[in-house]
């Protein structure tokens, strides 16, 4: 059986990497999980982007959650803000869109139009 | 709500928004039979004539809209197995939720992966202390995690890594097989 002692030797073993990753959040991306969010499968996408921004090594990107955001038509829907930069909802972001946004807004800042839901504030 | 195990994060997601700091998870596996209990801290439910309202989707305290769907939908799982659905405010504070449903019925919703619900849970409100605990056979309960424990021996900023992910994930499965949850049907004893 696992136990929490066997994970403090895991934690000492990454401890380097997490070392060099904590800074500051430049990105920040809201995934809504309401109700209607969890229904429509955004716990899948939010995965996806967790593991994207792992793979990516990136220490400045966070992923958080809110709850329902009144749009339930456009579940799964998520929020991205770019320092300095007009936030920018995207809706019905299944695990593919979620890998497409990734690659183009967050690494290459270009709006990925297919997915747009509204821009500004 | 694809799954139960969606259902129940949508739970853990009511009692979040309910302000609550600590939650209990209690769940057991008996003879098809998927039983779960959850207790918060919360600020409970409103109540405003009777229990019934809770679950009436047209009966709710956000502003956003006019409709919750969360509970009803739950309930709805529930009793379409044959299973029941309770939901009460504690005298002490907080809510009490039980459900349990048949995995049996055809009715019955996919189980979908508990583990990594729960995970989810950890990773979206870590500030919350999270317990969980399984009731095996001989009605013996045992807690098999506790955030608060987790806190001490790492960072909440250590759950990004996927290592640290991949061992709570694995650790919350092998005590899952115990009580019978298999990951793909939500059930492997014999009947």
């Amino acid at each position: 059986m696992k136990n929490l002692e066997e994970l403090k030797k895991i934690r000492e073993r990454v401890k380097r990497d997490l070392e060099l990753r904590t800074g500051k959040h430049r990105i920040k991306i809201v995934v809504c999980l309401g109700t209607c969010g969890i229904a429509a499968g955004a716990r899948e996408s939010m995965n996806t982007l967790i593991d994207l921004i792992a793979k990516s090594g990136r220490s400045d990107i966070i992923v958080t959650t809110s709850g329902c955001a009144g749009f339930c038509e456009q579940e799964p829907m998520i929020q991205v803000y770019v320092e300095e930069q007009e936030p920018v909802v995207y809706g019905k972001v299944d695990t593919k869109a979620a890998e497409e946004i990734f690659e183009k807004h967050i690494l290459n800042h270009q709006i990925v139009e297919k997915y747009l839901f509204t821009k500004g504030k | 709500m694809k799954n139960i195990a969606d259902h129940l994060f949508d739970i853990l997601e009511n009692s979040v928004k309910a302000k609550a700091t600590e939650i209990k998870i209690l769940i057991k596996f008996k003879q098809g039979k998927f039983h779960c209990r959850i207790t918060d801290n919360g600020t409970g439910i409103k109540i405003v004539d009777k229990e019934v309202e809770a679950t009436d989707p047209f009966v709710t305290s956000r502003k956003e809209r006019r409709v919750g769907l969360g509970l009803p939908l739950l309930k709805s799982s529930a009793e379409s197995t044959k299973g029941f659905f309770k939901i009460y405010n504690l005298k002490k504070g907080g809510c009490y939720l039980e459900f349990t449903i048949d995995l049996l019925h055809i009715d019955a919703k996919p189980f979908g992966d508990l583990a990594q619900a729960i995970l989810d849970a950890l990773v979206c409100w870590p500030e919350i202390d999270l317990s969980l605990w399984i009731e095996k056979s001989n009605q013996q309960k045992e807690e098999i995690f506790n955030s608060k424990k987790l806190k001490k021996v790492l960072e909440i900023e250590d759950l990004k890594e996927k290592k640290i992910r991949d061992f709570l994930y694995q650790l919350f499965w092998e005590n899952f097989n115990q009580i019978g949850i298999n990951k793909q049907f939500g059930y492997f004893q014999k009947i």
